[in-house]
């Protein structure tokens, strides 16, 4: 395995300009979407099939009585063990040499599962048309710009923020970087922490958060369903034993039955020969 | 970046000479380079290597020029033949005349010498080029805090290499940096390296597509160009003389377009 990498959002130093959002469009070629303005600076209620990041705007009320204005980047954790990869029927979401979390568009079928299973919301499904007006679907998220990792480039959004809030880096480094920063917030934030999920093995995607991630509209300790769990690291080995074990009974039973019916023809034929 | 014009081979070449070099570079004593910056001298543009005096020592110049024909020998036996007699060509004072040949790049006296003693055209500079760069690399090291800045036409500041890579770091400041001798001065966003130019009308950057992180700055005035990488997009820093090489392609698509690696301006009356 290559260097396992980590982006790392320090929310705190998010100026909330929407740099990350538009480079990963850029980048990944993903249409606009208009959107009906929703009440607040924020562009669309969360992530979907062809907006991979989006910036979260909250209004919050501290512990003193004030007003926070919290800004968080939002996109797909990554996590280290991701649900979305374990009830894949089709097994087309899969994990990279870096650590990150890929849908394979050709194994596809637009089951849904990973949107239902996700944790933290972020996969989408996209409708497309085929050339005979046929219409199919296909799980859509955040890729960390693995194509930009193989090329030995950093994530479209990191490289664009501005106030250094994001940073891609070996995950030792990043995490111990994340531990430090909030030990200089403590102050300012007394509830700030780094979010980085145990539940799920831990993410590729850590935070630093002002509050507590129940704040962002995040899990407080998101983990892969037990559904999940049951279905992928039982039912499915199960399973392929039972189909492993039926087979061999098949064809046992169709070496025996030869052998036997050999047997049987050879004493039909002789009884045959006798009748004659 | 890891897609390369560059074969791999090559490529796997290069880190191991880099390394042989930068083992080498342990071994020089930094007293026997003895920097003597003359202002006057620096301001004209005046490499800063060139008022340096390098004790250079012979022995182990003979000895790394037969560590480099051991690495290729091993990378390319076919080779062994045409690199042996290299070493029984070399005495001390021819050693001295290549040290002081290689420094100012005289390819003219290489390609006589070749010529002379039957040996490929590449390979007597190829030698002692890639033997004396530690030194260059050395006293580079030990002038880099002097040096600021570069004076337009000049090259680097340090061994007058023409100057035709810059990275850009921190905010987006360009830094020039020479892959010959690892030095590093700053340099104007829009400005050209080699007349000074910077009207920002006559300055242009070309862009290849699919390449996310090069530019090439080109000068209509001295049709020159530079090739500027954003190297804050990339995993890992390579060295200078590393990403010269593997953005090659870029000197292609740059000469292919009519510009020159030292650009000039052409006198008319």
């Amino acid at each position: 395995m290559a260097t396992e990498y980590v982006k790392f959002v320090d929310v705190t130093k998010c100026d909330g300009c929407r740099a990350c959002m538009v480079a990963c469009k850029n980048w990944n070629d993903l249409p606009a979407e208009p959107q009906d303005f929703l009440g607040s600076a924020q562009s669309h209620v969360k992530t979907t099939a062809d907006t991979w990041n989006v910036l979260q705007y909250i209004e919050h009320e501290n512990s003193k009585g004030g007003l926070d204005y919290l800004f968080r980047h939002s996109a797909c954790f990554h996590c280290t063990d991701a649900a979305c990869e374990k009830v894949c029927p089709e097994n087309a979401i899969s994990y990279t040499e870096f650590g990150t979390v890929v849908i394979d568009h050709e194994k596809c079928v637009g089951c849904g599962y990973c949107v239902n299973n996700c944790p933290f919301e972020v996969i989408s499904l996209k409708e497309y048309v085929d050339k005979n007006g046929d219409k199919y679907r296909k799980a859509n998220k955040c890729t960390m710009c693995t194509d930009r990792l193989e090329e030995g480039l950093q994530p479209a959004c990191v490289t664009t923020c501005h106030t250094g809030a994001m940073e891609f880096g070996d995950k030792a480094a990043m995490i111990k970087k994340a531990e430090e920063r909030v030990k200089q917030i403590k102050d300012r934030y007394p509830n700030a922490m780094v979010y980085n999920p145990q539940g799920v093995g831990g993410t590729h995607t850590v935070y630093v958060l002002a509050e507590k991630p129940s704040v962002y509209g995040l899990p407080e300790n998101p983990k892969v369903p037990t559904s999940a769990v049951v279905w992928k690291d039982y039912a499915q080995p199960i399973g392929k034993m039972m189909i492993g074990a039926t087979t061999m009974a098949v064809v046992g039973a169709f070496i025996t039955n030869k052998i036997f019916s050999k047997k049987t023809n050879g004493h039909d034929e002789d009884g045959g020969e006798s009748h004659e | 970046m890891k897609k390369s014009v560059v074969s791999k081979e090559y490529l796997n070449l290069q880190k191991e000479i880099i390394a042989l070099q930068e083992n080498w570079k342990e071994r020089i004593n930094p007293e026997s380079i003895i920097p003597n910056l003359d202002a006057g001298a620096i301001s004209a543009g005046v490499p800063a290597a060139a008022l340096t005096s390098i004790n250079f020592e012979i022995s182990l110049f003979l000895q790394w020029i037969e560590e480099i024909n051991e690495l290729l020998t091993k990378n390319n036996a076919e080779l062994e033949p045409k690199l042996s007699v290299v070493l029984s060509l070399l005495d001390e004072e021819t050693a001295i005349r290549w040290i002081d040949e290689a420094f100012s790049f005289n390819s003219v006296y290489f390609a006589r010498f070749a010529e002379d003693n039957g040996l490929e055209e590449w390979i007597p500079q190829f030698l002692a080029e890639t033997a004396l760069r530690p030194y260059l690399q050395v006293t580079a090291e030990k002038i880099q805090h002097e040096i600021t800045h570069a004076v337009p036409g000049s090259g680097c500041p340090i061994c007058g290499e023409p100057a035709r890579l810059a990275v850009l770091e921190d905010e987006g400041k360009k830094v020039m940096t020479c892959p010959r001798c690892l030095a590093h001065w700053n340099a104007k966003r829009v400005e050209c390296a080699h007349c000074g130019n910077d009207d920002h009308k006559t300055i242009q950057f070309l862009t290849i597509e699919g390449d996310a992180s090069s530019q090439i700055q080109v000068c209509d005035k001295c049709t020159g160009y530079i090739k500027v990488i954003d190297t804050r997009q990339y995993l890992s820093k390579p060295s200078a003389s590393m990403l010269d090489l593997n953005t090659i392609h870029l000197d292609f698509v740059a000469q292919e377009q009519g510009y020159q690696a030292v650009g000039q301006i052409k006198q008319t009356n």
